[in-house]
């Protein structure tokens, strides 16, 4: 019936420029865990390890559904299999410990609760044998409220588009400082009040291991961004 | 389908014998006449009334309809899915017979108006692989579908020529309409579930890539009977 209605319109193929949209969020309760240089505030050394351990360990994995968990600028997103949920009675508790040469090693119990799909764990290490005090981050300054659309991009397949649900960090374009967390986009989308007017920023997401930036500057209330995601487009 | 297409194959052998015993090409007044006339074509099966209002024009009112449905039609490139493509149009009409020349009152002009108020192509994709996640291995339900529909309902002008005499001359007739509707704007609309949910964003355009497809051509082969 459509190619009969097409003969004497000459018109497009229907799905022309149709893209495949795919969305991230198949582990629903996750935890961002973000190791860094107690003194400096650094990310982790590069060779820093992440051992999950616990009862529950068995049904962790890592925010791209890969069983291999390791740490990318001292970043990663563990979650449950998709298959189980913490109830109001029973939240379920992991151990991460992290390992890293020259450095104290440090262990964190994190739970996962119903009430609380998404959270932040901050690990601060220790060098060895120092006894200066962790240095502590001021919270950032809070200006207008500001949207952003993040959209992956597969790189081998132009046809498809990713909806990223990660944890998003930022800092002033340019700058060596530490990334700060932004706050978790939720199916590409997040608003947040944390980003000055024109000003630039360099965006970081770390997924399937690898990390991922971008960089924006701010001089209106609502963007759309762009940002390779090739781990993201293995299927 | 199979059915249809042998249907309409015989049908066509019977119109061809129709047309050459039809080679009486003198006029004779619709005015007053009746029939009945059962059709199928590309538009499905339907029914018609026609009555004769003026010696060279004719009237007639009915219905079509054509439920169509079929597997595994489509394809996306790179992508392992199975589709089940849905079409379903139904209409009532009212178009006027015109006998231009009385020297070959075996061809028509016929125009008017139809009423789709049913017209909706549907196709839904469905990720035909296991779908894997890192190393999770999801469900159906997990990986959802994608629901590409079009709708022209409406109303719906109508332009076409008929072969055969409008009325039969004893009992019983075969006559042929070729023609073309020009549809409503269709109204287009994708539809996602579980991790293909976002897709819902490409309404906009698979709007833009339909939006020229409105002119539905149709033969239709017409089973005539005098009242």
């Amino acid at each position: 019936m459509v190619l009969i209605m097409c003969i004497l319109s000459a018109c497009k193929k229907p799905t022309e420029n149709i893209k495949i949209v795919i969305d991230t969020d198949v582990i629903k309760y996750t935890a961002m865990i973000n190791v860094t240089d107690g003194q400096d505030g650094s990310p982790a050394p590069a060779n820093s390890t992440i051992t999950i351990s616990g009862n529950a360990a068995s049904n962790i994995y890592e925010l791209s559904g890969k069983k291999n968990i390791q740490l990318s600028a001292g970043m990663v997103t563990i979650g449950l299999h998709p298959s189980i949920a913490p109830t109001a009675d029973q939240p379920i508790s992991v151990i991460a410990e992290i390992n890293a040469p020259g450095y104290n090693k440090e262990s964190r119990q994190i739970t996962f609760s119903a009430e609380k799909k998404q959270q932040v764990v901050n690990i601060q290490l220790t060098r060895t044998g120092s006894t200066a005090p962790p240095v502590v981050t001021p919270p950032p300054p809070v200006y207008n409220n500001v949207s952003l659309t993040f959209t992956g991009r597969c790189p081998n397949r132009t046809d498809v588009e990713i909806r990223p649900s990660v944890y998003v960090y930022f800092r002033a374009a340019g700058s060596n400082a530490a990334f700060q967390y932004l706050g978790y986009m939720d199916k590409g989308n997040i608003s947040t009040n944390l980003l000055a007017q024109n000003a630039s920023y360099d965006f970081q997401i770390v997924f399937g291991g690898e990390t991922y930036k971008v960089n924006q500057k701010i001089d209106q209330t609502a963007y759309n961004l762009t940002i390779d995601m090739p781990a993201a487009c293995n299927f | 389908m199979k059915l249809f297409r042998c249907t309409l194959i015989l049908s066509l052998i019977l119109v061809i014998q129709q047309l050459k015993a039809q080679n009486d090409s003198s006029f004779v007044s619709l005015l007053n006449k009746k029939s009945v006339q059962l059709n199928v074509g590309t538009q499905g099966i339907g029914a018609e009334f026609i009555y004769g209002v003026l010696p060279e024009l004719a009237v007639r009112g009915g219905l079509n309809f054509i439920p169509i449905k079929a597997n595994d039609v489509f394809k996306i490139s790179g992508f392992n899915s199975t589709s089940n493509v849905a079409a379903d149009f139904y209409n009532i009409h009212a178009f006027a017979d015109y006998v231009p020349f009385k020297n070959a009152a075996w061809f028509r002009m016929v125009g008017g108006f139809s009423y789709f108020f049913k017209a909706k192509g549907n196709l839904r994709v469905i990720p035909s692989d296991d779908y894997k996640y890192g190393d999770l291995v999801l469900t159906e339900d997990q990986i959802g579908y994608v629901d590409l529909s079009v709708d022209w309902r409406g109303l719906a002008p109508y332009l076409g020529v008929a072969f055969a005499h409008t009325f039969p001359r004893k009992k019983f007739n075969i006559n042929v309409d070729v023609g073309t509707y020009y549809l409503s704007k269709p109204k287009a609309k994708v539809v996602g579930t579980g991790l293909l949910e976002g897709n819902s964003s490409q309404t906009s355009q698979l709007q833009n890539n339909i939006k020229d497809y409105r002119w539905l051509p149709t033969v239709q082969i017409n089973f005539n009977f005098k009242l």
